[in-house]
């Protein structure tokens, strides 16, 4: 069994018996002025750090605390050592008895950890040993002239000489020495406690206040020492009231952490409230911990992150002086890691206990962290999509919406409201009907709307689906341009469809009155001159002649017709040789620029009957002197462009002609432009793709 | 007893082709008519055995016309005709009145008497 896990079987009983000899010694000691006084001083002081260093060191084991404590205990035992009666007792008594001194400056120095971090406090604390050491050496090789009280004193073994100046001397340096260390470690426990961080001052504090009280008395009683006898006493007794509360201060201390531990795990399961939310936890733990900057994060499974008490993924922060990272595992899986102030390491316990009983409402909350991650995930997804969405209870209360474009929102109140609040009554009606019919079927639903807005009427698309047992999404797209594609290209079809009914009732009207009349004539002709061939014969050859007119007239029309129908030279010969014949049976001069090669058929078709359109307008309304056409490729578009110098003022949409222009080129995903202003002329402009 | 016809038919040529056609043919053409309205008229006022009547005319057509035509006090006899055939007006020739269809084509003397002799 080591001595590091009993301290009490050794140090206890040696602590007793090292009492008893002081006792011994000192009821004895016929130097000693007040040997019930001194006595009665030295135990109390010894045995308060004595037992209150064993206390620690049994909680602490790895804390050297408790053992520089019991160290300080013993130093001051070891000061009773001067009140023996024999020579070598006396001289080892004067050489240790300030050892006590350099122990407590280390205590101090390397509390709460029980260790030396900085080279500047190691070098003080081993400055004191040796000044501690040293100093009764050397003064008691060159003793003051003095003599013990009632009797001599017992021989010096050390003794050289009572030279007083060498005695002035060695006590002026190590006063000054001991003044120099005392200063130090006091502007070291300075620093340390600016640094400190809140929950690490909350431990230092008391020890601190006592120890650096110590301290500073002890640098003044240095001081004051040669110089005045009340001021030494005064001091003296302000400092054993100091140094003594030391050790009462640390075991209040370690027990006051016992009492937080327990108050620490009652917070989590009691001041927490059973359904406490992720924050809820991590402010109870803050309580607890009594770290007010303390972070719970979870581990998010899903993801292979920690995440927050919020949701937001969480980088855990490497160790540093000021913040380090305690996990809380569950079988070998990470539950949570709460990031809190380094101080609460040397409170082990209260954090052991703490965390185990967090870990049980962290596992369940970690449950609770991923949902809303993953929550966090879809509103983030959700926030990216254009679309309006309300999530909408099945009684048509809304719970909450994310509007990108508030334009499309009726108004800015939303939640809480109800749907026959904010929309038409007619609107409203569908909007539940499909919500819940979302909700009770389980399969979406969708609605199309229009809303009247300030001098504009929106359409919309609504989608719902079931969002829950008794609520649903609606999620709303503005579909007004689409809508008025959709109708726009209805309507271009409609005429399509209608230009070619009238194109073939046109024709067929063409037909019937023109070329098939005159055929019936020529039949009829015919069949009056076959009646005639014998009995009057020269009335039968007039009546041929006719005919004959008759049917040059009937081809000439029907010529006259098929070119309408689609024009022979474009399909023979292409759309350069189609244009130079529209031009040349044209009255107006018309000028041909940009040869435009091949075109696929349907584009050399469309170019062929804008330019034939507007020529025809051209002739009819411009008043024109000269027409010019251009046809020309442009970045793979077929650019065609009749302009005239004529009175201008064309209503693009009134003729049904440019219309059906519009129509066929829209049919090949091209556009027409007319341009006519009055006085100018005007610019029909056909732009096709290729493709 | 020769027969009286009234041609109606709103193009001139044919009206002229007809009238000469039947007139070598033994009919007394004893009018025309352009058009539905002037032909009830020209019919009232000539009194005409037979009228040629074209199916399709400006206004209103040749059904509509013999659909009038047959509710005169002495109705004449009608006779469709078309640069059409007859197949492509289905029972409109038959339901209003008219006694018989010849297309244009087929004009003569012996296709009109044989609807009047029946």
């Amino acid at each position: 069994m080591s001595l590091s896990q009993r301290p009490w079987l050794y140090f206890g009983p040696a602590a007793l018996a090292a009492g008893a000899v002081g006792v011994a010694l000192t009821l004895t000691s016929d130097h000693e002025e007040h040997p019930g006084f001194t006595i009665a001083l030295a135990l109390f002081v010894s045995m308060s750090f004595v037992f209150a260093g064993l206390i620690g060191w049994t909680r602490r084991p790895t804390n050297r605390t408790g053992m520089l404590m019991v160290a300080v205990g013993f130093g001051v035992l070891a000061t009773s050592l001067y009140e023996a009666n024999y020579a070598l007792p006396f001289t080892l008594g004067n050489l240790v008895g300030s050892l006590f001194i350099a122990a407590f400056v280390h205590l101090l120095l390397a509390y709460p950890s029980g260790r030396l971090i900085s080279r500047y406090g190691r070098a003080i604390v081993v400055s004191a040993y040796a000044t501690a050491f040293l100093a009764p050496l050397l003064d008691s090789m060159f003793p003051e002239q003095h003599t013990c009280k009632p009797h001599a004193c017992p021989d010096n073994l050390v003794f050289v000489s009572h030279n007083h100046a060498a005695h002035v001397a060695e006590t002026a340096v190590w006063t000054t020495v001991a003044v120099a260390l005392f200063a130090g470690a006091f502007l070291l426990l300075i620093g340390r406690w600016r640094r400190a961080t809140p929950a690490l001052r909350r431990q230092l504090r008391p020890v601190y206040l006592a120890g650096g009280l110590s301290v500073l008395l002890l640098a003044v009683g240095f001081i004051v020492t040669p110089f005045s006898g009340v001021g030494n006493t005064v001091v003296s007794i302000a400092l054993i009231v100091t140094f003594t509360a030391v050790p009462f201060l640390f075991l209040a201390g370690l027990l006051g952490t016992t009492l937080a531990r327990s108050a620490g795990v009652d917070a989590i399961f009691t001041s927490v409230p059973e359904r406490a939310s992720p924050g809820e936890v991590q402010e109870g733990l803050r309580v607890a911990l009594r770290d007010p900057t303390a972070q719970v994060a979870y581990w998010y499974e899903e993801g292979g992150h920690y995440v927050d008490v919020d949701g937001n993924r969480f980088e855990l922060p490497t160790d540093t002086r000021h913040r380090v990272v305690t996990s809380l595992d569950y079988a070998d899986s990470p539950v949570a890691a709460i990031v809190h102030d380094p101080a609460l390491r040397e409170e082990p316990e209260l954090l052991a206990a703490i965390t185990s009983a967090a870990r049980i409402a962290l596992e369940r909350d970690k449950l609770l962290v991923e949902v809303k991650a993953r929550a966090e995930r879809y509103r983030a997804v959700l926030q990216a999509m254009p679309d309006l969405m309300f999530r909408i209870a099945r009684d048509g209360t809304y719970r909450g919406y994310n509007a990108p474009n508030e334009r499309d929102l009726l108004s800015e109140m939303v939640v809480g409201r109800k749907v026959h609040e904010r929309l038409p009554q007619e609107l409203a009606d569908r909007v539940l009907a499909a919500g819940q019919a979302a909700v009770d079927r389980g399969t979406p639903q969708m609605i199309e709307y229009a809303l009247d807005f300030t001098g504009e009427t929106r359409n919309y698309e609504a989608r719902f689906a079931a969002s829950g047992e008794d609520e649903f999404l609606m999620i709303v797209r503005e579909i007004t341009e689409r809508k008025r594609q959709q109708e726009e290209l209805q309507a271009s079809r409609a005429r399509i469809v209608a230009a070619g009914d009238d194109e073939r009732r046109k024709l067929e009207r063409n037909l019937h009155d023109g070329a098939q009349q005159r055929l019936v004539s020529l039949s009829l002709s015919l069949r009056l001159a076959q009646n005639r061939v014998h009995s009057d014969p020269e009335g039968a050859e007039q009546l041929l002649d006719a005919a004959r007119e008759e049917l040059a007239q009937a081809l000439e029309e029907l010529r006259e017709l098929a070119r309408g129908i689609h024009p022979a030279v474009l399909t023979d010969r292409g759309l350069d040789a189609a244009l130079e014949a529209l031009a040349a049976r044209s009255q107006l001069p018309i000028e041909i620029s940009g040869p435009a090669g091949n075109l696929p058929a349907q584009v050399e078709a469309a170019a062929y009957y804008v330019v034939s359109e507007a020529l025809a307008n051209v002739t009819k309304y411009a008043q024109a002197s000269a027409v010019e056409v251009k046809v020309a490729r442009m970045n793979g578009i077929a650019v065609v462009e009749v302009a005239d110098d004529g009175v201008g003022g064309a209503d693009p949409l009134r003729g049904s002609g440019l219309r059906g222009l519009a129509d066929r080129v829209a049919s090949l995903s091209g556009k027409l432009e007319v341009e006519s202003p009055p006085g100018v002329g005007t610019r029909v402009r056909a732009e096709i793709p290729l493709e | 007893m020769v027969v009286t016809v009234l041609i109606v038919d709103d193009h001139p040529s044919f009206r002229a082709s007809a009238k000469t056609l039947l007139e070598a043919e033994g009919f007394d053409v004893v009018g025309e008519a352009e058009n539905g309205e002037t032909a009830v008229q020209a019919a009232r006022e000539l009194q005409p055995d037979l009228v040629l009547l074209d199916v399709q005319l400006p206004g209103i057509d040749g059904f509509a016309v013999a659909d009038q035509l047959r509710r005169l006090e002495d109705p004449p006899v009608v006779i469709l005709t078309s640069s059409r055939d007859g197949a492509d007006y289905g029972r409109c020739i038959g339901e209003c009145g008219a006694h018989g269809f010849v297309p244009k084509a087929d004009l003569s003397g012996a296709a009109i008497a044989a609807f009047f002799a029946a």
